[in-house]
């Protein structure tokens, strides 16, 4: 019955107006780049194969960043101090996105239909679906207006997405969204030496707001994604800290000092990294955990992509 | 300065807030229990502080509001300076901000006034030599003593006293409650307000001419009233919306947040019995600041 809610006529990809009918060069259009990648198989014995397939990989080359494998200790219960329980995580090469998905790249996914299309999202979504608007009732980000972003916001972090519409547009665009361990190993950079280097900050250990855009820097709003450069991380990931928190594929998994589970109104997904807002420093660092009900479409929430390292076709 | 009084040669101060007499060396104020320490501030600067009083139900967030309020006025907000008069005034932002960042909400404030948080500040916006100091008083006040006055007139004269010479006021109200049907908010709002409309007796017709900014709390429950505040107040809170149309002449509506994401500690405390202690996740400060400088431009 849910299915009649929905337009079926508008198929993911092509048949919208300004995208090209043809599907492999509709992904590299709508920067599906890694479902070329990964799932590109398909489209072996297309002509433009090759060279598709290599733009794809020299895109994805620009805009991701390899975080080698590395293990994480995460704190298990809500007050963060010296001695407090951790559990041990270690983390495989992955590699991820320099920067959050823009206002711009998220555009691409809206025009494309995807709300409307039920394939791409869990069917335990499908009734929420409906609520995912902007504030002029179209499917969209809900501080879009029309379907549209702010055009002067183009290059900032897309907010206003609750955890599932940031795990549908990965999904959609051949990506996913980082676990937790992974966030906080691109931020901590905890690689295996002999040396136990843990980073407070993806830059070093002292908290800095030339580094970042926490509410101590003054924007009182997002910045673009591509600036803050000197707050990158050794592999030139920027703004993990700072600007918007981020969408995490993890559920929140945490206890009091007394073990007793801390739990939501509903689902808690973990999100990381502190936000233009975030009053205390000690919240914007690499191993800060929190979260965010999992339906929640927050003005400074937002998200990034990861590609599993090695994994492709062709 | 009409404050000291001298009488058969025990010199006396009078209370910044009730003005009843006082000999010098008391801590508080014998007739309503405010800190004499206001007073001896006040002499040091050679003017009467402007009192804002912040009001509210129990548990709408009264000190959470006013510690991160002063705290970032404290760190230069919006361009703000603000200068503490006197160590008790900083006791109530170091307070909440232990609290926060320990993921804790402070303990509640006790119905007894001589336990009250008491913040004298000096404040201006920052622009240049002609720009303005205000000397501002702002207690936390409890709830349950707040609606202990209002049931009571004159059980709380520290109360009275505090609104009828305060400068401007601003009233917090639980949005949350409000949009889930709650009609709590609405009534303690609208018999705050009363009383207000009552301390000052206009004439018929006339407006209560004292700006007073009505602060919606834990707006992040409730997106909506942030998008448009005075649609949701209209919505929620019409009794309240319809008494300050009617009887107040300069009243604005804000929405605020200070917890981005707020979970609970569930299961069973010491003596075996269910509980679910609230426990905010992270700090997402909004709205924090308009409501007060909207508020200081109307004094």
């Amino acid at each position: 019955m849910l299915r009649g809610f929905f337009r079926q006529d508008a198929p993911t990809g092509g048949g919208r107006a300004g995208v090209d009918e043809d599907p492999l060069r509709a992904c590299m259009q709508l920067e599906r780049f890694g479902v070329i990648v990964t799932r590109g198989e398909r489209w072996r014995a297309h002509p433009d194969y090759e060279n598709v397939f290599q733009a794809a990989l020299d895109a994805i080359d620009q805009r991701f960043s390899l975080v080698p494998e590395g293990f994480v200790s995460m704190p298990t219960t809500v007050t963060d101090e010296p001695g407090c329980p951790e559990t041990d995580h270690e983390t495989e090469p992955f590699l991820l996105a320099r920067t959050c998905v823009t206002n711009a790249q998220y555009q691409k996914f809206v025009d494309a239909g995807s709300y409307e299309d039920l394939e791409i999202w869990p069917e335990s979504i499908w009734p929420h679906l409906i609520g995912f608007q902007d504030q002029t009732g179209k499917a969209g980000p809900r501080f879009w207006r029309g379907g549209r972003h702010d055009e002067a916001k183009g290059d900032h972090p897309v907010v206003g997405i609750c955890a599932y519409e940031a795990a549908t547009y990965a999904n959609w665009a051949g990506f996913r969204l980082p676990t937790e361990a992974e966030w906080q190993m691109a931020a901590s950079w905890r690689i295996r030496t002999s040396a136990h280097v843990f980073r407070r900050y993806p830059w070093g250990d002292s908290h800095d707001p030339r580094r970042c855009n926490t509410w101590a820097s003054g924007r009182g709003g997002t910045v673009p994604v591509g600036t803050y450069t000197e707050g990158a991380a050794p592999n030139g990931v920027l703004q993990l800290i700072g600007n918007v928190w981020e969408w995490t594929a993890s559920d929140l998994e945490m206890t009091d000092d007394k073990g007793r589970p801390v739990v939501g109104d509903m689902l808690l997904k973990a999100i990381r990294g502190g936000a233009f807002d975030t009053y205390f420093s000690c919240q914007a660092t690499s191993h800060f955990r929190t979260g965010l009900a999992c339906l929640a479409r927050a003005h400074n929430v937002g998200f990034r992509c990861v590609l599993d390292a090695g994994r492709r076709d062709g | 300065m009409g404050w000291m009084q001298a009488d058969s040669g025990d010199p006396q101060l009078r209370c910044l807030i009730c003005e009843a007499l006082n000999t010098m060396d008391v801590v508080v104020c014998a007739e309503c229990s405010a800190p004499m320490a206001l007073v001896h501030d006040s002499v040091t600067q050679g003017r009467a502080p402007q009192i804002i009083s912040v009001l509210g139900d129990s548990n709408v967030g009264k000190t959470v509001y006013l510690g991160f309020l002063l705290d970032m006025l404290s760190q230069r907000a919006n361009e703000f300076e603000a200068i503490p008069k006197g160590a008790y005034s900083v006791d109530l932002q170091q307070n909440v901000v232990a609290s926060m960042t320990q993921r804790q909400f402070p303990a509640k404030t006790a119905m007894e006034p001589d336990r009250w948080n008491w913040a004298y500040y000096q404040a201006r916006k920052s622009g240049g030599r002609r720009s303005k100091w205000y000397d501002l008083v702002m207690p936390d006040l409890a709830g349950e003593s707040l609606a202990a006055e209002i049931a009571n007139p004159a059980t709380y004269r520290v109360i009275r006293s505090l609104l009828t010479k305060s400068a401007g006021a601003m009233l917090l109200v639980d949005a949350a409650l409000a949009a889930n049907g709650a009609t709590r908010p609405d009534f303690f709002a609208l018999k705050m307000m009363s009383y207000i409309d009552s301390l000052f007796q206009t004439k018929r017709d006339a407006k209560v001419q004292t700006p007073i900014a009505i602060v919606l709390c834990k707006a992040d429950h409730c997106p909506e009233s942030f998008d448009d505040t005075r649609r949701f107040v209209q919505g929620s809170l019409n009794r309240l919306w319809n008494l300050c149309e009617s009887r107040f002449q300069t009243v604005e509506y804000f929405a605020c947040s200070s917890v981005g994401s707020l979970a609970y500690a569930t299961g069973a405390d010491d003596d075996g019995l269910d509980f679910a202690r609230p426990i905010p996740l992270h700090t997402s400060l909004q709205g924090i600041l308009e409501p007060f400088e909207w508020l200081i431009s109307r004094m």
